[in-house]
């Protein structure tokens, strides 16, 4: 089993090296062969071309952080579903049954999230 | 052999992530050396052949908690110098929790409690799928078990939204729907009858 | 001459008696670095062409010709491209994260690329048979999120940094979607292998899963599409209100990076929507026998160019999708992504189970 993960090991070296290379390639070539004339305008960030007068890491809506725990909760949902549906023709009824009971708990779950409004985006 | 310098290259990776977790200067710097910790360790599960557990380690840690993680850090203007005063006074307590997990882990490890064995994992034919075998089990003999899983996300969902679903007055929104559904004859245009300018027969004057 | 053949001859004896003689690690190694490198050139010409093809269909569409003056057609406009952007100046934003900035392009294109270690290209033709192929590929897809927040965060700039936020939150809605999309794929299929999945619609078109499959099969995309960003679903870079949103502060090759990743992450969706819900190297004329004799007969038989055939459609319906709708409202997307999508592909899947449980044919028999 292992030695079909060997090549997925190579693979993700291989990526980060390709890019490693290409972005590095930028710098290399950009140096010796481009323009590197840098002034504090050009580096600050873009802004529409007004000067930036604050830290742009700025505060941020609540929202953003329950979306992000809900979308834990519909993650394990997910990983909990994946060994199931492999198998599910074996473990027959009984199964499907405990994972109907599972949805239902979680759907219950999904439904007082909708009524209270956390997936509105106002 | 292969094998063996695998893991322990990812084993050195490991723990020098783990320590830049507690070390880094920068909290989101933490939080990365703790994302690189998470996948290191997903190698070393699959060093032991145990494929679903690994992925599902970086699909629910590395894509879904850490995510969450990198959320809150990169937001909160968190300022390092009153980090570093909290330190100190913390230390003390870290140092006891730390001592106590080792405690634990050696007490399990040395009296081979808890079905702690030693020796090379099992290994399995090329189509043996881990996640099968573990489908096999996980809704049939521990269907109990599995359910509680499910009625402790469902506490995840409600006291999620309990503590930071907040509404905030003032905002303006449109409803889509509404807007839709609008339809001339209803409301929108009051259609009058009116008599012309001009006077029936005559020239106007 | 004959000299000559008989000497290559003795080469290449040599070299297979050699090739015997490696280790079994260095014969897995090597074959592995030799598959590598045939997915990913391919897939970087690909990337490339499909930036063309991106600007000229659109541009067809639109009633105007598009880019037709670097080479015949057009057709040498990429590496022009490519060039232009090796020669830019690399600009590092002042307060920048230097060391997160330069890292956030690579951490996308490496994801971007190692997903297609599983795909199999044809019967048995992928670089790695992982039993658990398809959730490698969900785990690298989560994977790919950091490339853009880190992008976004190291940048320092605000543009960058809403950009980054909204396209994270909007990732991670639609990665449920299609989560719940892929398990009903798994459920018809009963394995996480693509290769697998692809033998399980053996039979002909109408035994492609997107016909029992259709409403998951129709998220699936959608989700994809909302995936990578693209429109209409591309409010992370929103040109008319954060400029380009994540990548704003980049320039140069490290702009590449993330336009590659991209472009190779549409790909990735649309190679994955044709194995997954359209048979993959599977002939959709399967079992026509009178073409047996005819020069069509490679029409029949499972092969590559059927999945290539399957993954430039999808790709079409991207680039056709950017040229048709106007952009969506940030509230709408998460409106879709929650509202709609997760109670459809939650009703369907208890569907499919009772299905599968009851054997109810032609599919699930």
């Amino acid at each position: 089993m292992l030695q079909n993960y060997v090549p997925i090991l190579l693979f993700l070296i291989c990526g980060f090296l390709f890019g490693g290379v290409l972005v590095g390639a930028g710098f290399v070539a950009s140096a010796l062969l481009g323009n590197r004339r840098a002034d504090s305008e050009k580096q600050s960030p873009y802004e529409c071309g007004f000067e930036p007068f604050t830290d742009s890491r700025m505060k941020f809506d609540v929202r953003y952080y329950l979306v992000a725990i809900l979308f834990i909760i519909f993650d394990l949902e997910i990983a909990f579903l994946f060994p199931w549906a492999v198998s599910l023709h074996r473990i027959g009824l009984f199964g499907f049954l405990a994972m109907l009971l599972f949805l239902a708990i979680l759907v219950v779950g999904f439904i007082y999230e909708w009524k209270k409004g956390a997936l509105e985006w106002e | 052999m292969v094998q063996a310098v695998i893991f322990i290259v990812l084993a050195a990776i490991l723990i020098g992530s783990a320590l830049g977790v507690i070390s880094a200067r920068n909290p989101v710097h933490s939080a990365l050396f703790l994302v690189l910790a998470f996948v290191t360790s997903a190698g070393l599960w699959i060093l032991l052949e145990a494929e679903f557990l690994a992925l599902v380690l970086v699909l629910v840690y590395v894509g879904a908690v850490m995510v969450l993680f990198l959320f809150v850090v990169m937001m909160l203007d968190i300022d390092t110098t009153t980090m570093r005063q909290g330190f100190v006074r913390y230390a003390p307590l870290g140092v006891v929790v730390a001592a106590v997990v080792v405690v634990e882990i050696g007490y399990v490890v040395w009296t081979r409690k808890l079905g702690v064995t030693f020796g090379t994992p099992v290994t399995h034919a090329a189509k043996y799928s881990n996640t099968r075998a573990l489908g096999d089990v996980i809704y049939t003999t521990y269907a109990y078990p599995f359910e509680l899983a499910a009625v402790i996300l469902l506490v995840g969902i409600v006291a999620a939204i309990a503590l930071t679903l907040r509404r905030r007055p003032g905002t303006r929104s449109q409803n889509p729907a509404k807007q839709v559904r609008v339809s001339a004859k209803h409301g929108r245009i009051r259609l009058v009858k009116m008599p012309s300018g001009r006077s029936r027969g005559g020239e106007a004057p | 001459m004959s000299e000559l053949l008989t000497k290559l001859h003795a080469f290449w004896s040599a070299l297979t008696t050699y090739w015997i003689s490696l280790p079994f690690a260095w014969q897995l190694t090597l074959k592995s670095l030799a598959g590598i490198v045939a997915i990913m050139l391919p897939l970087i010409l690909t990337v490339a062409y499909l930036t063309l093809a991106e600007r000229r269909i659109i541009g067809f569409m639109q009633v105007r010709m598009g880019p037709n003056r670097v080479g015949p057609w057009g057709l040498l406009q990429p590496f022009a491209d490519v060039l232009k952007l090796v020669f830019k100046e690399v600009i590092l934003p002042t307060n920048a994260n230097r060391f997160l900035f330069i890292t956030a392009p690579v951490i996308s294109i490496s994801t971007a690329f190692a997903a297609w270690a599983v795909i199999p290209f044809s019967n048995g033709v992928m670089l790695s048979n992982a039993n658990a192929g398809l959730l490698y590929i969900l785990a690298l897809t989560s994977f790919g999120v950091y490339g853009i927040i880190l992008s976004g965060w190291a940048s320092n700039s605000k543009y960058a940094f809403l950009g980054a936020m909204r396209s994270a939150a909007q990732m991670v809605s639609y990665e449920i979607a299609m989560g719940f999309a892929l398990v009903g794929v798994l459920m018809a299929s009963q394995s996480l292998n693509l290769n697998d999945i692809v033998l399980a619609q053996n039979g002909g078109f109408s035994h492609w899963f997107w016909l029992p499959l259709l409403p998951l099969f129709v998220i699936y995309f959608i989700s994809g599409v909302a995936e990578t960003n693209r429109a209409p679903f591309d409010v992370a870079e929103g040109e008319s209100e954060i400029v380009a949103g994540f990548h704003v502060e980049y320039s140069g090759t490290a702009f590449a990076a993330f336009f590659l990743a991209e472009y190779a992450n549409m790909i990735l969706i649309s190679a994955l929507a044709a194995t997954l819900f359209w048979g993959g190297w599977l002939s959709p004329v399967q079992g026509w026998h009178f073409l047996e004799d005819t020069p069509l007969a490679f029409l029949v038989h499972t092969s590559f160019i059927w999945f290539a055939v399957k993954t430039c459609v999808f790709l079409y319906a991207f680039l056709w999708f950017r040229a048709t709708f106007p952009r969506y409202r940030y509230d709408q997307i998460m409106r879709l992504g929650w509202k709609v999508f997760i109670p459809i592909t939650i009703l369907w899947l208890v569907l499919e189970g009772v299905a599968i449980v009851l054997k109810i044919p032609p599919w699930f028999a």
